[in-house]
């Protein structure tokens, strides 16, 4: 295995507001940018209406996001295939035929601008009041045009970016409506390549059901086998024909912009090309498909339990929703998550109401893990319970990341429990960002004043001679609605300066992996 | 003693559950005194809030104190009417609960609800009332006290909130501050903020204070004496040095071992193995044996009996009663 973390999420520059009311709204989250890593336990501390829930939150898109981009990359682009994709490579052509109008009127004006700077040197020999008056007239008239010039420049290479994320350098190709269709093959092959693998998880289903009951169904080994093929085949050939395309890399270079010549741009419009999925332009019916990959265990379990519901039924709804499971299959694999969560399997047929916490939080975890998933969100999960309890749930999650290969975003506010169960913790504070590092880095040497005083304030089972009153932090979270100018936290912190009040500070990063929003570390 | 606030001596109560009667304080006995904070601890259910319902005589229609004394100053407060136990809470024990807003009249005015005791119990007029009110909203750290007496419950924060009943309670000096699990709700720098308060509030006024809570840290940071509880009994009880330093009993070990301590850089993740009873479960013998690692036979047999091991410290373990023989 290579040391190479697999990043499993990316979140660029999230924003979510709420509108309170008309030209109000309420800054949830601003503008988080980071990477979650494949079998990662992510930690987000923070008080409440830090924003913590809300960003759990988005990035599962229970709620739309106001702007940025939360990019999935536990199934590749070529798997799923949503619709969107569809749309962007039927307007390559347009993006690069944009970009090239964008930039021949650009061009345009910069000739018209010559042509003014020649009249305006002629001008500004001689020196009268009018003549004066005209020079003055013609350089605002060559400022304007030269912003209008640089405008249209930024625009074509905004074209020729957008392009970018589905052709890579190739939006660079003269040769472009050739290359779309090859795209189109490409992505007609991965559809019927996913239609197979859907009749492929039907047959699957029949045929477990069938085992279950003791006896084989050849007829549905047989479509297995067919529709198993089937599917690689299309695979196969969408990657031919993907590959076809990709082969005009660095050939015919259409000069659509200066820089096109330039191999380096070409590398830069090949970062862009997206392998993940970009979870914000999913249709309903498409994201509803991935969340088999994307589950979330919530505080209160008995709130998400319905208390007429048997636990066995309520993990078996799971499986209605997102397989086809027959009723003998669907029950052995409940049976089977029951024993792997620590439940009994007389619990089958128990209500919650006959549960403790920790079982019901139990049987919140077997519905989140029935469809192996690979990214889980845990909003104050272990919060509600008692320590012991908590103890033995997060020993649970901690077994089942090690057999399933999770990927956990742990939300709490319980700086003890993030200690030990998260490798990697982000710190938020009214939305913002205010530290991020491996967790022991962290616990070490916290270095935002915020996350200093939020270590002071725990309450440690230690005995000490009084209640220390240090680094008690005045006053109270202001309202996210208006939240202070500069730096978030200035109106609490101890080391406020002039320069927190108006600036807000940068995102640094002051020792490897360990970011700080603070002007301290500048 | 003198300074003794609350007595408790062998409370026993039952609770009522489809025609049976339960026992969910099995034998507790505690004294609080002057100036001093007693919490109890345990998990859900292991009878601390009923403990404090008892107390106050609030318990709910299917609870019943069965046997004990509670003597608040030296007074029984079983047996007193209903009237009579409202006159003494309030006055001379007052309560904070976790949540403040269910505990706050959301249509009235906090101004009203911080009155409305002091002329009650002390008999004061409107402007004394007031004049006191604003100086115990002083007291407990809430600016512009003034403009706030005019604010209603959904205008201000859980933190402010939570001073305002603290604000309340002590206006009206209580001898006895029942709280039951007060910073639970509170981010941890406003739980500080409220901690700080509630000591510097014991020692000017001598109030004694019963503290239930979960959380080991709040525990250590504001008892001078513990009490654990576990289903319905005492296992151990302590001064809080001995108790987080010296702890005995198999239960507070592994209550104290369960905690995530942000300090410690090992620690891992050690669960008390096993579920908590519920009070319909019977359970022979010691109530912690069918989780305790230490379990003999003799404590599937017989109830353990609390014994002093330390001045102050007393435990009931039948394993600590042999190894210290």
């Amino acid at each position: 295995m290579s040391d190479q973390k697999q990043v499993l999420l990316e979140l660029n520059k999230l924003k979510k507001y709420f509108p309170v009311r008309k030209g109000v709204n309420l800054k949830a989250v601003e503008d988080i940018s980071l990477k979650i890593y494949e079998g990662e336990k992510f930690g987000v501390v923070g008080e409440s209406g830090c924003g913590k829930s809300t960003l759990g939150r988005v990035i599962l898109q229970l709620y739309p996001q106001t702007s940025g981009a939360c990019v999935y990359y536990g199934k590749s682009l070529e798997e799923v295939s949503p619709a969107y994709v569809a749309k962007e490579i039927a307007h390559l052509t347009q993006y690069q035929q944009k970009a090239k109008e964008f930039y021949q009127k650009s061009l345009e004006i910069d000739r018209k601008i010559a042509e003014l700077n020649t009249r305006l040197d002629a001008l500004s020999a001689q020196g009268t009041d009018r003549e004066v008056k005209a020079h003055w007239k013609l350089s605002k008239e060559i400022a304007e045009l030269e912003y209008r010039s640089h405008e249209l420049r930024k625009d074509a290479s905004r074209q020729l970016r957008e392009g970018s994320r589905t052709a890579g350098s190739l939006i660079l190709c003269e040769n472009i409506a050739e290359i779309q269709q090859l795209f189109q093959k490409a992505l007609e092959c991965s559809l019927k390549a996913r239609e197979a693998q859907e009749q492929y998880d039907r047959s699957d289903a029949r045929y477990g059901e069938a085992l279950v009951e003791g006896q084989a169904d050849a007829q549905a080994e047989k479509e297995l086998e067919e529709y198993g093929t089937q599917a690689a085949q299309y695979r196969a050939e969408a990657r031919k024909w993907r590959e076809q395309a990709f082969s005009f890399r660095g050939k015919n270079i259409q000069m659509i912009t200066e820089r096109c010549g330039d191999p380096e741009y070409w590398d830069k419009l090949d970062r862009n090309y997206e392998t993940g999925i970009n979870l914000g332009k999913l249709s309903p019916s498409e994201l509803r498909a991935l969340r088999r990959d994307m589950q979330m265990i919530f505080q209160d379990p008995a709130a998400s339990l319905d208390p007429r519901q048997s636990i066995g039924k309520a993990i078996e709804e799971v499986f209605d929703i997102h397989t086809d499971y027959g009723p003998q299959l669907k029950k052995e694999k409940t049976l089977e998550l029951l024993d792997r969560v620590g439940l009994k399997a007389e619990q089958y047929d128990s209500y919650p109401h006959q549960l403790s916490g920790g079982q019901k939080q139990r049987v919140g975890i077997a519905r989140a893990i029935a469809l192996n998933p690979k990214f889980v969100v845990l909003d104050e999960s272990v919060s509600a319970l008692d320590v012991s309890v908590q103890a033995q749930i997060l020993q649970l999650l901690d077994e089942l990341r090690d057999q399933q290969g999770l990927t956990y975003f742990f939300i709490t506010h319980n700086l003890g429990v993030v200690k030990h169960f998260c490798d990697r913790v982000m710190v938020m504070y009214l939305g913002n960002l205010c530290e991020l590092s491996p967790s022991h880095a962290l616990f070490d040497k916290p270095l935002h004043p915020y996350t200093r005083s939020l270590f002071d304030a725990v309450p440690r089972p230690a005995v000490r001679d009084g209640l220390d009153a240090s680094g008690v932090l005045e006053g109270e979270v202001p309202s996210a609605v208006n939240p202070p100018k500069g730096c978030p936290f200035h109106t609490r912190c101890p080391h406020c300066t002039d320069r927190c009040k108006t600036e807000k500070p940068a995102i640094r990063e002051v020792a490897p992996g360990h970011l700080v929003a603070c002007h301290l570390y500048d | 003693m003198s300074d003794t606030v609350l007595e408790v001596k062998n409370l026993v109560t039952t609770f009522r559950i489809n025609k049976k009667e339960y026992p969910v304080i099995r034998d507790i006995s505690f004294e609080i005194h002057e100036n001093e904070t007693l919490c109890m601890v345990g998990e859900s259910g292991c009878g601390k809030s009923v403990t404090t319902l008892s107390v106050m005589g609030l318990l709910p229609e299917n609870g019943a104190v069965r046997s004990g004394s509670i003597k608040l100053c030296g007074e029984e407060l079983l047996g007193m009417s209903p009237r009579q136990l409202g006159q003494v809470r309030g006055k001379k024990m007052g309560m904070i609960f976790q949540e403040p807003m269910t505990s706050l009249n959301p249509l009235l005015t906090i101004g009203y609800q911080l009155t409305e005791g002091l002329r009650q119990h002390l008999g004061m007029s409107k402007a004394e009332a007031h004049a006191t009110a604003v100086s115990y909203l002083e007291k407990v750290g809430i600016a512009n006290a003034e403009e706030r007496m005019k604010q209603y419950p959904f205008q201000l924060s859980g933190g402010l909130r939570q001073r305002i009943m603290i604000a309340m309670m002590m206006s009206l000096q209580p001898r006895l501050l029942i709280a039951d699990e007060p910073t639970t709700a509170l981010d941890v720098t406003i739980q500080k903020q409220v901690l700080l308060l509630l000591n510097r509030l014991k020692q000017d006024m001598k109030t004694g204070i019963l503290f239930i809570t979960h959380d080991l840290g709040v525990v250590a940071q504001i008892a001078d004496r513990v009490i654990v509880l576990y289903s319905g009994s005492k296992v151990e009880e302590g001064a809080t040095r001995q108790i987080f330093e010296n702890p005995l009993h198999p239960y507070t070990n592994g209550l104290i071992a369960a905690v995530p301590n942000v300090d410690s850089d090992e620690f891992e993740i050690r669960p008390i193995p096993g579920t908590f009873p519920s009070i319909t479960e019977e359970i022979g013998g010691c109530r912690f044996h069918p989780r305790c690692p230490y379990a003999t036979e003799r404590c599937r047999q017989e109830v353990p009996q609390a014994l002093e091991y330390e001045p102050g410290h007393f435990v009931a373990c039948h394993k600590v009663e042999e190894e210290n023989k």
